[in-house]
């Protein structure tokens, strides 16, 4: 095999330099001549009418350019889902009704932010308040407060069912029939938040000829402009949502946010450009969080630990619109089905509406959680039957060549090698057997495991992604492609793809990105599909261009196409290194012979080709993905038994990504995404009470600092290879990989302590409460 | 509120400007001097996202009043780069991945550089005390840790 000279190589980002010495862009940081400034009255109320809104004093305010409310809208609802089964519920700024404190009513534009928000405080709003409901469990009884009562909801015993999935196969009853040991509990994860350093922000600019420019802190920009485009009346062709850096997202700013449809709408009712940056307090109290799930398991197995049947019921406190709730429940499904065999499997997942902020995903869309419950179990059993965790494990882990109960073919996995070999790297099984002969110590060691597997892009609007790769008159590239770099490193991974497939240096390449008026459409940075069907789109319009330079230096040189070889901007015949012209000459000689053909290079890419659109969230009928990723990851802990405080020393990863395109960057987001598990293990949660926000900044909502940092292991398990010219099935690093470790460390600690913490997180007081029941015992 | 005339010096140049005394160093330097390097994520002195230097020593801009800064030597993430060559901690932070969203890199930079002005030779620990008050969500510090380490011991 050719050996690769830039795919598979830790080579340092493109964007770095600029990041690094402060020029970066990102939506905070934009500036146009005669700029106003937008701020946003929320809602005080969890559940009420709006009666009357009096915006005319604030109007009077000088320096007040515009105020806007429900009224000045056109009154077309969005929806993260946007189906017949579940249409959008949510208007851009509240029309009659608010439904959560921090619901969006009314938005100013000023000269600037201190009169804006003295217009704010301005704004009479009557309200009636309504009664409401805040627990997902309370708001399913027959007697809770109706959230929506003219929206269409799913048919159900249940009051306020946003939404529902219902799945299963084999004879689930047969199977607890037939199970040796059969194991019921209840895991309950908490609200948490993403924290992206980058609060929410939006600058729009309108010109009177009809176009509307967006810069937003966003996940990718096609998504945005469709939603803008459709709330705003405007057609698609008039919103051009162009790049800007982006300070951190995970999931918190894929879909259209009520800011970025005012600041827009704002930016039309005065002509100039409106900027509108959230607080970090708003972020905090209005913001759309994670998704808290509960996971009630019911899991039956053999004698020997193989499981036979698994029912699962999962209910999420959606928020007060469907968010992305509809679709975690959907997620959860294949959470459970895509690690371990489980041949009789009935599961359900309600999506509640309650009146808290709206949810949105984070890293993992539910995956935490769901395998914190099933792993945390998986031990359990473990222990019930005397088995030890690692074997227990590989007794169940998906293989290689199975066909998932969807249809989906699990072309590669490396679930088996990844548990053996984080197990043996870590010496898992003395560690654990030593875990456990603590009694009486003080401070005590842990280690625990858990898996993850996870999809590599699906079918989601705008469901494909295409590149162009243009041939420069001096050789050089320049790689148009409509992927917004989060941070993951998009455009340097695309930009490998495109100097391996050429032949040409990264410096050689230059990346025009996210913008939809000039740049190819992209699924975006969100559905875990970025290096696989972005980088195949990229990867094929760069070998389009090669082709065609071939041509041409095939002509030129007298020889075959299939004789020629790219490097260094040059293209030689094989083995007759004399023989060579330039790229440069190459683009010279297709301009003068080819009657102008500059050369660009053309790609597109979908998962699933012959699919005709996404699965059911309802039903998960229907292809889910082409590629799953798997994982293994160690926790080894340290307890201090007299305060209950944990302390992650390490974290071990074994992972098949299939193979990584720049490992340097994979370890980051592997890294990142064991921090951000321990935060979601130890400490983070976002605290309400009756609809308000208790923890509002930094200080309240624990992060993890540098102090906090995790020594962080690797083990690639590589079950795929990049081949020039040849669609390649890489899959995704970004968010699989957290999902592991929540259940690793819950594992460690019990390992540690004999504590088991079903409801996350694993505060302090949990294990003392723990230490002293078992103590009674 | 009335403007005040006050002089500033960053990365070196002096400026003189007309401000409300009630604006923050943060402020000025980004709207006034056009200085986006410093970036505000909390605007309460919890992340450290806008940290610069004054006399070399690392200050959250957004609890620092411009008016303060008077009669200072400020150094802002733009005034690192010396006859168009980064700094060796630039230069590191590249190279040992410790970038991704880049929103804390300008803040946890000129805190690194400030821990190795003070200690050129720190230990892994004294660095990560040092950077206690610089959030970073994306890296998990590791690879920050890295560069900083790198460059401590003469490599970038």
């Amino acid at each position: 095999m050719e050996e690769l000279s830039f795919v598979g190589k830790s080579v340092p980002r493109k964007d770095g330099v600029e990041k690094a010495t402060g020029k970066a862009l990102y939506t905070v940081d934009m500036v146009l001549p005669g700029m106003l400034w937008g701020k946003i009255l929320r809602s005080p109320y969890p559940h009420a009418k709006i009666l009357n809104i009096d915006t005319s004093r604030a109007e009077r305010l000088p320096g007040v350019k515009a105020v806007i409310t429900g009224k000045d809208t056109l009154g077309i609802k969005h929806g993260f889902v946007e189906t017949p089964r579940y249409p959008p519920d949510q208007y851009p700024l509240a029309m009659d009704r608010v439904r959560y404190i921090g619901e969006e009513v009314a938005a100013v534009a000023a000269i600037d932010e201190y009169i804006a928000e003295e217009a704010l405080s301005l704004i009479k709003v009557d309200y009636e308040e309504l009664p409401a409901v805040f627990d997902p469990e309370e708001a399913m009884r027959p007697d809770a407060p109706e959230i929506h009562p003219s929206h269409p909801k799913v048919k159900e015993p249940y009051k306020n069912i946003g939404g529902k999935t219902e799945t299963g196969w084999g004879d689930i009853e047969k199977g607890f029939a037939d199970s040796y040991l059969v194991r019921e509990d209840r895991f309950e994860g908490q609200l948490r938040t993403h924290c992206y350093m980058e609060p929410q922000a939006t600058f729009a600019s309108y010109d009177l000829s009809g176009k509307l420019n967006v810069w937003t802190s966003s996940q990718g920009p096609f998504i945005k402009r469709a939603k803008l485009a459709t709330t705003l009346g405007l057609p698609f062709n008039n919103v051009r949502v162009l790049k800007a850096y982006v300070g951190g997202a995970y999931g918190g700013k894929i879909d259209l946010f009520s800011h970025e449809f005012c600041a827009s709408l704002l930016s039309m009712k005065t002509g100039r450009p409106v900027k509108i940056v959230w607080t970090r307090q708003e972020v905090f109290e209005a913001s759309r969080h994670g998704q808290p799930i509960i996971v009630e398991l019911k899991t039956g197995v053999k004698k020997d630990g193989t499981l036979l049947a698994q029912k699962v019921r999962v209910i999420n406190n959606a928020g007060a619109y469907r968010g992305s709730g509809v679709v975690v429940i959907f997620l959860c499904w294949g959470f459970v089905m895509l690690s371990y065999r489980i041949p009789n499997l009935k599961y359900e997942g309600y999506s509640v509406y309650t009146n808290n902020p709206v949810r949105a995903p984070q890293r993992g869309h539910g995956a935490p959680n769901l395998r914190f419950a099933v792993d945390s179990q998986m031990d359990m059993i473990a222990e019930e039957l005397g088995i030890d965790p690692v074997e227990i494990r590989l007794k169940n882990a998906r293989q290689k060549g199975e066909i998932l109960p969807n249809g989906d073919y699990v072309r590669n996995c490396g679930l088996v090698e990844c548990i053996e070999r984080v197990a043996e790297e870590t010496q898992f099984k003395d560690k654990y057997a030593k875990g456990k002969l603590q009694e009486g110590q003080r401070i005590r060691r842990g280690i625990g495991m858990g898996v993850s597997s996870y999809f590599s892009g699906s079918l989601i609007y705008p469901n494909a992604s295409a590149a162009i790769v243009k041939l420069n008159d001096d050789g050089t590239v320049s790689l148009l492609t409509g992927a917004l770099d989060i941070g993951q490193g998009a455009e340097t991974i695309l930009s490998q793809i495109v100097a391996e497939e050429l032949g040409v240096a990264m410096e050689d390449i230059r990346v025009v990105a996210a913008d939809t008026e000039t740049t190819p459409v992209d699924i975006g940075s969100w559905i875990s599909g970025g290096a696989y069907v972005s980088g195949n789109a990229v990867k094929l319009a760069a070998s389009d261009a090669r082709r065609q330079l071939f041509e041409v230096a095939a002509k030129e040189l007298e020889a075959n196409p299939e004789d020629l070889v790219a490097k260094n901007r040059e293209i030689f015949v094989k083995g007759s290194p004399g023989r060579s012209i330039s790229f440069s000459q190459a683009v010279a000689a297709s301009i003068a012979k080819r009657r102008g053909n500059p050369i660009i290079g053309q790609g597109h890419y979908r998962t699933m080709k012959d699919v005709p659109m996404h699965p059911s969230l309802a039903t998960t009928k229907g292809r889910w993905s082409d590629n799953y990723a798997f994982d293994a990851q160690v926790a080894e802990v340290e307890v201090d038994t007299w305060t209950g405080q944990v302390k992650l020393l390490k974290a071990t990863t074994a992972h098949d990504c299939g193979f990584p395109i720049n490992p340097i960057l994979v370890e980051g987001q592997i890294d990142g995404q064991v921090s951000m598990a321990q935060g979601h293990a130890l400490w983070e949660e976002v605290l309400m009470e009756k609809g308000k926000t208790l923890t509002t900044s930094f200080l309240d909502y624990k992060i993890p600092c540098a102090k906090d940092m995790v020594e962080s292991h690797y083990i690639d398990v590589i079950t795929e290879k990049y081949e020039k010219d040849i669609p390649y099935r890489t899959k995704e690093v970004g968010e699989g990989y957290v999902s592991g470790m929540v259940a690793a460390i819950a594992n460690a600690v019990y390992n540690a302590t004999g504590v088991r913490v079903k409801t996350l997180p694993i505060y302090p007081e949990k294990i003392l409460m723990g230490l002293k029941e078992k103590k009674k015992k | 509120m009335k403007k005040q005339l006050i002089e500033l010096r960053v990365n070196g140049e002096s400026h003189e400007l007309a401000i409300e005394p009630q604006r923050t160093l943060l402020e000025v330097l980004r709207e006034d001097l056009g200085l986006t390097g410093a970036k505000e994520a909390c605007g309460t002195g919890e992340c450290g996202a806008c940290t610069v230097l004054i006399d070399g020593k690392p200050i959250l801009s957004c609890l620092t009043l411009a008016i303060e800064a008077q009669g200072k030597e400020i150094t802002t993430i733009e005034g690192l780069v010396k006859g168009g060559e980064l700094h060796p901690l630039q230069k590191a932070f590249i190279r040992y991945g410790a970038i991704q969203c880049g929103y804390c890199t300008s803040g946890m930079i000129l805190n690194a550089k400030s821990i190795l002005d003070e200690n050129p030779k720190p230990s892994r620990e004294e660095i990560l005390k040092g950077l206690e008050g610089n959030l970073c969500r994306c890296t998990g510090y590791n690879k920050i840790l890295d560069a900083i380490m790198a460059v401590s011991i003469g490599e970038e």
